[in-house]
């Protein structure tokens, strides 16, 4: 019973700074917004019995990228051009659209039969390093998956220097040193 | 009345709808970015609520991955933001539908 008065509180929350990050006008109050349900969907992981995707939601995604983001916008100061309309003519269908799709996925949802099962392993920082980790012959083979992880990150990180920096020589940098 | 698996479902289908929107329908490019961001969310707590429906050691993989798709995201912020300031930096703007020097 209580589980479910916090689930609809945080899940209340959720959808609520959801609407704000899909009607605020400035792009920071929508990143505000959206480190408030990233948040809220990291109190229900705790509540699910998976803790530390809850804690990894909280430092990964409402610390580092949604930082990354907000960085970001005050650097190129993306509120400028808030004359621009927030929404077009597309919208119009794009919405509907997108409304008739979740009634469909929702009426598939509701009729299926599932339920918690109580045998389910709480996701603790034991039994997901335990897993992830696991270098037996016979185990579930996650460490490779997270060697090619670190390689893509790597590889993200030096495509976004390379992409991001200005070319040396050309006539931005040269400008930036003369200042 | 208890904490039925369903309710998780129905939670993340509607915060992936709004993410849905929010990237297709809004014209910021940041906003865009957002979205996807959201949509991504609400796979990942899909993924969790599914796992939990599923007995002792099949729950395990369920709680796994998500690490994997959050980290997938990082990687994908990362980049997604270098273009943004590439682009930017050539027109001057954060409407999307500025974006439109490779429509045929």
């Amino acid at each position: 019973m209580l589980a479910l008065i916090y689930f609809i509180i945080l899940g209340v929350i959720a959808i609520g700074s959801a609407f704000c990050v899909l009607l605020s006008r400035h792009p920071l109050y929508g990143a505000l917004s959206l480190v408030l349900s990233m948040l809220s969907l990291a109190g229900i992981y705790g509540l699910l019995a998976s803790p530390f995707i809850g804690v990894v939601q909280v430092m990964v995604y409402a610390g580092a990228i949604m930082m990354l983001l907000t960085f970001v916008i005050m650097v190129l100061n993306g509120a400028r051009d808030s004359k621009t309309p927030m929404f077009d003519r597309v919208s119009l269908f794009v919405v509907p659209a997108v409304l008739v799709l979740t009634g469909l996925v929702g009426f598939v949802l509701v009729r299926s039969p599932i339920a918690f099962d109580s045998t389910a392993l709480r996701g603790s920082v034991k039994l997901t390093s335990e897993t992830l980790f696991n270098v037996a012959q016979t185990g579930p083979g996650y460490f490779i998956l997270f060697e090619v992880l670190g390689l893509l990150l790597l590889s993200s990180m030096a495509a976004a220097v390379l992409l991001a920096k200005k070319r040396l020589g050309s006539v931005d940098s040269d400008n930036a040193e003369d200042k | 009345m208890e904490l039925q698996a369903i309710y998780v479902q129905v939670l993340a289908l509607a915060i992936f709808a709004i993410g849905l929107i929010v990237a297709i329908s809004r014209r910021n490019v940041f906003f865009v970015l957002m979205g996807v961001e959201l949509a991504l969310n609400a796979v990942n707590l899909s993924f969790v609520g599914f796992a939990k429906t599923l007995p002792a050691d099949m729950s395990v993989a369920g709680q796994i991955v998500p690490l994997f798709s959050i980290a997938i995201a990082a990687a994908e912020a990362c980049v997604g933001l270098a273009m943004v300031i590439l682009i930017f930096r050539n027109r001057e703007s954060v409407d999307a539908d500025t974006y439109s020097n490779m429509k045929g």
